[in-house]
């Protein structure tokens, strides 16, 4: 132990992510560059689908602030996803006077954030252990699931609810039809850029830095006076919000939600990405949810059980070596050339 | 009256056909601390070996127990090549063993097929017992579940191994300081626990029909029977957390859906695991 860990404010841990955090930003302004201009060369499917995709990055990252930046694993985003998604449909077809859309994005907001935050406050007040929580999410996410097969009469049961695309207003002065593919990639990508910058903002901020010290020692920040369960409760609820919102936007990019979104399988293909674009980086999350969902998709249609297959057996060897996933790799890619101590 | 009779004899059964399922997780995560996610597949495995093994004309004794060698065999080898290099970190195994899970479904998707499988009833009748009648098959899973965890006690309280296992729980070092080869011991435990759950997916096939996520019925509920009984509360706790887990779900689907009861119990299973998490049996 160095005379670091004694200042108040904790070590973030290890010195090789302080530098990977800099790279990180140089590198997500290029992908978001990339992906702004993407349209512009391609059009047809990818870009119908691709928004469904970096939702799906944008539920990465919420699992990727949990474990990456707290240590908290949760088997449950995919629930809040589900239930975004649901919430979105429900207000889609209620008439509130204002535009049902954005109704549906504050509303699932404020869902995830208070599921979250409740079953948080719960669990973490009475200091249960990190592997009961991921048995909790689970059964979560396995709630969701019944719940939205149970009560057909709201949810349409296994037939699933059919969800229309947004319409953006903007009080008087107009509106943009979110039908079209393009439009609609247009409004996706902002709100995942601003999630990743609320994310990187936030996990870099003290706050960020106290979730880091809980991650690394939970018992010396207690100690220091910190209340560590208020402070993985919030965490925790801003993953479920982000999470519910990511899930709502893709209910009504997709136009469809059925039980199995939020189910126990889509639930760990989460943890799947995640774990191989790379736990401690949120760019490798979101890079990790875009791009193996991508994959899944191609290779899905070619060999769907090899591919799958596979996929464990990458998982596997990331756990076993290369806990830092993709990120993690590449971030010690530099130290190679640099000089030894 | 006849309801009252119906619904102890349904959740007696209910009961102890899951405290079957989850008796092998309750072995390896009670006694080597392993966080089995992969349970769900030992169990999925059980029941395909056991499908095959009837196809291939074996009686349905015998395939039981080839799904329990079986699947004693896959755990092994999970065992040695993986998890025992992990023993000491709990939250790498619950990763691993669930990457086991994902990995061992997709084999058993490309061998055995995704289409319903159906393992024919070896005892088509029914008991009757004056008020209630009962299915035969059910009524002797019932009896082999209540033997097999006899059968356990007696070894753990009365045999030379059994010692072995209860001082290895109690305290790990002391245990190898005096000889006693850990690392042998935990190998054994593992295929142990192993072995137990293929020859309860064996023993379930016939009750349900077999797909590649049979297993995943019986997970998290196993997993909750353990928490609730408590952890390393081998015979009393895994009775007691199936009869929770089992009993309530009876209860609860009397007054609404299946679906329905089942989140209802996993409410209760959380409430009780924040508020007693070394399980209701015991005091904090």
């Amino acid at each position: 132990m160095t005379a670091e860990t004694d200042k108040h404010i904790p070590p973030v841990g290890r010195v090789s992510l302080r530098g990977l955090s800099e790279s990180e930003t140089g590198l997500a302004v290029v992908v978001f560059i990339v992906l702004a201009l993407l349209p512009m060369f391609v059009s047809g499917y990818p870009i119908y689908i691709l928004p469904q995709y970096m939702l799906f990055g944008m539920m990465a990252m919420s699992l990727g602030l949990l474990w990456g930046f707290v240590g908290i694993l949760s088997f449950g985003q995919a629930g809040f996803f589900a239930l975004g998604a649901y919430t979105m449909g429900l207000a889609m077809q209620s008439d509130w006077g204002v535009n049902p859309a954005y109704i549906g994005m504050l509303l699932s907001i404020i869902a995830g954030g208070i599921l979250a935050a409740v079953t948080g406050y719960f669990l973490f007040s009475a200091g249960v252990r990190a592997t009961y929580f991921v048995l909790v999410t689970l059964a979560l996410s396995i709630m969701v699931e019944q719940i939205a097969v149970s009560q057909s009469e709201i949810t349409g049961g296994w037939n699933g609810m059919f969800i229309d695309r947004m319409t953006l207003t903007f009080g008087g002065l107009g509106e943009i039809s979110l039908f079209d593919d393009a439009p609609a990639y247009y409004a996706v990508l902002p709100v995942v850029v601003l999630t990743y910058a609320l994310l990187r903002w936030l996990t870099s901020a003290k706050f960020g830095k106290v979730l880091a010290g809980i991650r690394e020692n939970e018992d010396r920040l207690t100690a220091l006076g910190y209340s560590v369960s208020l402070y993985k409760t919030f965490a925790f609820a801003l993953s479920g919000a982000i999470a519910c919102l990511a899930g709502a936007l893709y209910g009504t990019h997709a136009n469809f939600v059925a039980p199995s979104l939020g189910g126990v399988l889509f639930s760990t293909e989460v943890v799947v990405w995640v774990a191989i674009g790379g736990r401690n980086s949120l760019l490798g999350a979101l890079l990790g949810g875009i791009l193996v969902a991508t994959l899944s998709n191609y290779l899905s249609t070619i060999t769907p059980e090899y591919w799958q297959l596979v996929l464990g057996l990458i998982f596997i060897v990331v756990i076993v070596f290369f806990t830092g996933g993709i990120a993690g790799a590449v971030g010690k890619l530099p130290q190679l050339w640099q000089p030894r101590r | 009256m006849e309801t009252a009779i119906s619904v102890v004899v349904d959740a007696t059964l209910i009961t102890l056909v899951l405290a079957l399922a989850a008796f092998g997780l309750a072995i390896i995560y009670g006694l080597v601390g392993v966080i089995n996610m992969g349970h769900g597949a030992f169990l999925t495995l059980g029941a395909y070996l056991t499908w095959a093994a009837t196809t291939a004309g074996i009686p349905f004794v015998l395939a039981v127990v080839v799904a329990t060698i079986g699947v004693g065999i896959v755990g092994l080898i999970l065992e040695h090549l993986i998890i025992r290099h992990f023993y000491d970190k709990p939250f790498d195994t619950l990763l691993l063993t669930w990457a086991f899970f994902l990995v061992m479904t997709e084999v058993i998707k490309i061998v055995f097929g995704t289409d319903f499988r159906n393992v024919a009833n070896p005892l088509p009748g029914a008991i009757d017992l004056g008020a209630v009648k009962i299915p035969a098959y059910r009524g002797v899973i019932a009896l082999v579940a209540l033997a097999l965890i006899g059968g356990t006690a007696l070894v753990f309280y009365r045999t030379t191994l059994g010692i072995k296992i209860r001082a290895l729980i109690q305290n790990r070092e002391v245990a190898s300081l005096l000889g006693l080869d850990i690392a042998r011991m935990y190998k054994l435990v593992f295929a142990i626990g192993a072995c137990t759950a293929g020859m309860a997916g064996g023993l379930i096939s016939p009750m349900l029909s077999v797909d590649p996520y049979i297993g995943n019925v019986f997970l998290v509920r196993s997993f909750f029977v353990v928490i609730v009984g408590g952890v390393g509360q081998l015979l009393g706790g895994t009775l007691v957390g199936s009869f929770f887990i089992g009993g309530s779900e009876t209860l609860f689907a009397l007054f609404s859906k299946q679906v329905f009861a089942q989140s209802v119990v996993f409410l209760l299973a959380i409430v009780i695991l924040r508020f007693r998490p070394a399980g209701i049996l015991r005091q904090r």
